[in-house]
């Protein structure tokens, strides 16, 4: 669903996204220094895997997005993360499109990146079980706010895809949940081995 | 760094406990069976697409005919006169599929070589012209329908990620980031 193909959006849909991609994956790139790239990396990786397997679900089916996982663990370098992993599963696969790449972009990595701000601080604060739960609200708020991106840009783009924009969030619902547990897990492991990882991620 | 690569290194183990299902990219299958173009849309992992509208277009995307898909997926029609026809099949949330299917596949093995110089001397003279048609006809529906399960296992197989291509990707990632390293050290080494 946050994989939007070629031909679906419209022009001035995909030319803003294109342009808001741009600048928001050059901020990324300024924040990069030797020890953030490795980590930027692995994390791009797994969000490439994983977002490739996806578990049927209904009419449609779901998969992992990651984003506030990645916004916590990131920060800003959230968005070069998305837009390689996004350029590689695009023309390797065929999944998302070439002229979507900038909406698909901001899409994942926006919510994501908004999500970690917000939530690093308290995350580095809190001890394992509130940074756990801290960990699963962001990846919650950053899978509904990708919803209602990818939902918007369908919307922008045709009054056809009116239907199509209110569904689209109310099927993000059980993605919401898996993240969500996924993310809290992941933190909690986090903060229990290297705390640090997520506590650097304020300065980015 | 260690403990992000065991991280990643668990979360891709997990992929292992779901099936071969990929990003839900939408596919269309269609084979041509007596006139008639039968096939069903899936997502990539074997979803079917219920309920999606199925539009057939002409050869300058004029809508031909329109439909919704069965509870499988599945749609049927027969076009009328056979014409090279474009399938775009819509699940909404802009999973969008197509499919073309030529004339030739409505036309048969005869009607694409009646142009040919040399059929009569391909025709056998024991046949009546009405003789050879039908047993063309009938091979060609027969060859249609015993090929339709190896169409849809090859469509199948084409559309499964496979492992070394993720890996590949991966791969890719990491060579990036090694290349954005290499840059950043030959900079600082300039600079200094």
């Amino acid at each position: 669903m946050a994989h939007i193909p070629d031909g679906v959006l419209s022009w001035p849909v995909l030319a803003a996204g294109g342009v808001a991609a741009a600048a928001a994956v050059t901020l990324g790139v300024r924040a990069l220094d030797e020890q953030r790239i490795p980590r930027v990396a692995i994390v791009a990786a797994a969000f490439f895997a994983l977002s490739l397997f996806s578990i049927p679900l209904g009419p449609s089916s779901v998969h992992l997005l990651l984003g506030g996982l990645m916004g916590l663990i990131l920060g800003a370098a959230i968005f070069p993360a998305v837009l390689a992993a996004l350029l590689l599963q695009a023309v390797m696969f065929g999944f998302g499109g070439l002229t979507s790449i900038g909406v698909n972009t901001i899409n994942i990595a926006l919510p994501g990146a908004i999500a970690g701000m917000i939530f690093a601080p308290l995350v580095a604060q809190a001890d394992v079980a509130r940074a756990a739960l801290y960990g699963g609200i962001c990846a919650a708020c950053a899978v509904l706010g990708t919803g209602l991106m990818v939902s918007f840009s369908l919307y922008a783009s045709s009054p056809d895809f009116a239907a199509s924009s209110r569904i689209v969030v109310f099927s993000y619902a059980p993605l919401l949940i898996v993240e969500a547990l996924v993310t809290g897990f992941c933190v909690s492991f986090v903060k229990r081995v290297k705390p640090e990882l997520l506590a650097r991620a304020r300065s980015a | 760094m260690r403990l992000v690569l065991s991280l990643v290194a668990g979360l891709l183990l997990s992929l292992t406990a779901f099936s071969p299902a990929e990003a839900h990219r939408l596919r269309v299958f269609a084979t041509v069976e007596k006139g008639e173009v039968s096939g069903y849309a899936y997502f990539v992992g074997g979803a079917r697409a219920k309920g999606a509208s199925v539009v057939f277009r002409d050869r300058t995307d004029g809508e031909l005919h329109c439909m919704s898909a069965g509870g499988d997926g599945a749609f049927r029609w027969r076009p009328d006169p056979p014409q090279t026809i474009k399938i775009v099949v819509d699940a909404g949330e802009g999973h969008v599929g197509t499919l073309v299917i030529d004339r030739s596949r409505f036309m048969g093995a005869r009607a694409q070589t009646e142009q040919d110089a040399d059929e009569a001397t391909l025709a056998d003279a024991s046949l009546s012209p009405l003789s050879r048609d039908l047993i063309e006809k009938t091979v060609d529906e027969a060859v249609a329908r015993h090929t339709r399960p190896l169409l849809e296992k090859f469509e199948a197989m084409e559309t499964r990620t496979r492992f070394n291509d993720i890996m590949g990707g991966i791969g890719m990632i990491i060579g990036m980031a090694g290349a954005a390293l290499w840059a950043l050290s030959r900079r600082k080494g300039g600079a200094a």
